[in-house]
């Protein structure tokens, strides 16, 4: 198992700039995902660590090693491709074997390898399937027992469970996980579903545009963007323009078009007083009962949408919409004049 | 859904006229052909079943050498012919600068007739050909080299290699471009150098194609008329060449049939053995 590190990397396809100077050091065993749109660079990363694409400029290092010129087949890493590109004239059994050929694994450690690799994906009685015989499902998990059998440097994930449906997709990224602990391999998950994302790793590096936006841990991610994009990309978010009228330790005060707000900003950058900031909070910080923050906000409802769990809520203060969350028993309807609490310490102050 | 009646009266007339012509026009002439053979209906002489031109056929040695001969040009030239295409295959898989080009220059022969073809490639290797003034000229050899009518058929292989690569370059590319770049990279991924992929993977799936395209390649070069009868050695004559001359110079028509059968035959017995060795190859999937 190795630690792994972006430094400077760039990745180019004719003009355009796919990967923008990115740093990036992984842990041995750790788990990270890349998240970002479509067109972010994410992809081209990864395939850049597995060597299908040679870096412009910067290093991409295994441990110790340089592997920029290391051509794929020799750099030791497994990926999964969203397509589980299987071989399709091979049963189940010689694709999981495929690697082991490949490294002229003795027969005897072969069939030990692959026959526990079968038995952690609960494949053993579809060895001698061809990959045509099996449902989406078993297809995948074909797929990651081929690239757990060689035990590999890394793991790599290209967006492995897009071609599954809802439930299971969230199956199998709980295998994926539970997998990646027990082996304690490094794992790089490519992924634009940003609840994949938040449920699966370690860190999670936002993208945006060939460069990285925010790299942290889910929780912080969330509950602490540091971008306007990060904001707007993981999770519903009401951002907003605010000039900052006062700072007094970490507490600042700032003026919005919906009027004064306060916002405990310990643990962020501080801003000075004068400068125009993005705010954002989200939805599930509007309390409808919450009565003693320093933040009261009132609008008028202008749309009740029920999700089952939650019930949405579409918001106008003073021309600004606004998303907020309740509980059914809230009893609320379109035209109500209702009034939120949000904490101070519920907002993240969004670089410009 | 009630259960329709797949041949309706308007099914039948449309393909009356294709189904039709292939039944009657060329089923009626192998049938008579092989009737012919035994010595019925026959254009010269009496009629009345026999197997005398089988004999005299069979027990021939000129038929024989004959039959050999086809057998080993329809051999070589389809093993020739996609052992040269693959690679090429291989190579316009992706695409990339000149390859356009370089792909219409190589369609060029599928235009050319086989006589022709031949005509053509008779000026670069006949005795005096091109070929041989050059390397006579840079002192390489100090007489010509016999590249063309040599007794065992390598001028007819090269001409066939030459005049059917397109057409074998086509099927193998269509073979190949099936093949998603996922699977060769998943490949690359798990270890595998370029011959790996190249035996454990790129053949292996293009075998559907390589196959279909060596019977109708075995097909041509087997029936072959034009290119042997140019490039041909003086002795054996292809089994077409000698079936004309049974007919046109010996006027006999009867054992003439009997090489135009054997020439069926042998046509189906391949067609045979190679859905036999796909449904190996392809096992039960």
């Amino acid at each position: 198992m190795a630690t792994l590190r972006l430094k400077n990397l760039v990745k180019k396809f004719d003009e355009v700039v796919a990967v923008d100077h990115i740093n990036l050091d992984v842990a041995d065993g750790e788990f990270v995902t890349l998240l970002g749109p479509s067109g972010c660079g994410k992809t081209t990363t990864l395939r850049t660590i597995a060597g299908f694409y040679y870096p412009d400029e910067g290093e991409v290092y295994f441990g110790d090693r340089i592997m920029n010129n290391v051509p794929p087949n020799k750099r030791d890493t497994a990926m999964c491709f969203q397509s589980y590109a299987l071989f399709p004239h091979m049963t189940v059994w010689d694709n999981i074997s495929f690697g082991l050929k490949m490294r002229k694994i003795p027969q005897s450690e072969q069939k030990k390898r692959i026959e526990k690799a079968m038995e952690m994906l609960s494949l053993e009685d579809l060895g001698k399937r061809k990959p045509g015989q099996l449902s989406g499902g078993q297809q995948q998990r074909v797929a990651l027992a081929r690239s757990i059998v060689t035990e590999p440097q890394a793991l790599l994930f290209d967006e492995p469970l897009s071609n599954l449906d809802a439930k299971l997709r969230v199956q199998v990224r709980v295998e994926i996980r539970e997998m990646q602990k027990r082996l304690g391999i490094t794992a790089i998950y490519v992924t634009h579903d940003q609840d994949e994302a938040l449920a699966i790793s370690d860190r999670i590096v936002i993208m945006n545009q060939g460069r990285i936006e925010q790299l942290g841990d889910p929780y912080t991610i969330y509950r602490k963007p540091e971008t306007r994009f990060v904001a707007g990309f993981i999770g519903l978010a009401n951002i907003f323009d605010a000039e900052v009228a006062a700072v007094t330790g970490n507490i600042c005060t700032m003026n919005t078009s919906f009027g004064q707000i306060v916002i405990d900003a310990t643990g962020q950058e501080l801003p000075a007083p004068g400068d125009t900031v993005y705010l954002s909070f989200r939805p599930e910080d509007m309390k409808i009962r919450d009565r003693e923050s320093a933040n009261q906000i009132t609008g008028i409802v202008d749309q009740v949408v029920f999700m089952g769990d939650v019930t949405d809520l579409f918001i106008e203060v003073k021309g600004f919409k606004m998303r907020a969350q309740s509980d059914d028993e809230a009893k609320i309807s379109p035209g109500d004049r209702v009034t939120f609490g949000v904490s101070p310490r519920a907002f993240s102050i969004l670089r410009r | 859904m009630a259960k329709k009646d797949p041949y309706s009266l308007t099914t039948i007339l449309m393909l009356l006229p294709g189904v039709g012509f292939i039944v009657f026009f060329i089923g009626s002439s192998i049938t008579l052909t092989v009737l012919q053979s035994f010595g019925l209906y026959s254009l010269t002489g009496e009629s009345q079943f026999t197997f005398s031109f089988w004999k005299s056929i069979l027990l021939s040695r000129e038929a024989l050498d004959s039959l050999k001969f086809s057998l080993k040009m329809g051999l070589l030239s389809s093993v020739g012919t996609v052992l040269v295409a693959f690679p090429l295959a291989l190579f316009f898989r992706k695409a990339g600068a000149g390859k356009g080009l370089l792909g219409s220059i190589i369609k060029i022969p599928l235009f050319i007739p086989a006589l022709v073809a031949a005509f053509l490639i008779l000026n670069l290797i006949s005795y005096h050909g091109l070929i041989n003034t050059v390397l006579m000229r840079l002192g390489l050899i100090s007489e010509p080299k016999r590249m063309l009518n040599d007794s065992f058929g390598w001028g007819v292989v090269t001409i066939q290699v030459w005049k059917n690569l397109p057409f074998v370059l086509l099927i193998l590319m269509s073979a190949i471009s099936s093949i998603r770049d996922d699977t060769i990279d998943a490949a690359r991924n798990l270890g595998a150098g370029y011959w790996s992929i190249l035996f454990r993977i790129y053949i292996p799936l293009a075998m559907p194609g390589i196959l279909v395209a060596m019977i109708l390649m075995f097909i041509k070069a087997f029936g072959d008329f034009p290119i042997t009868s140019v490039a041909g050695p003086i002795y054996p004559a292809s089994v077409a060449m000698r079936m004309q001359t049974m007919a046109h110079i010996f006027q006999e028509w009867n054992q003439a049939a009997v090489l135009g059968v054997i020439i069926i035959v042998t046509t189906f017995f391949v067609v045979w053995a190679y859905s036999r060795f796909a449904e190996l190859v392809q096992g039960d999937n």
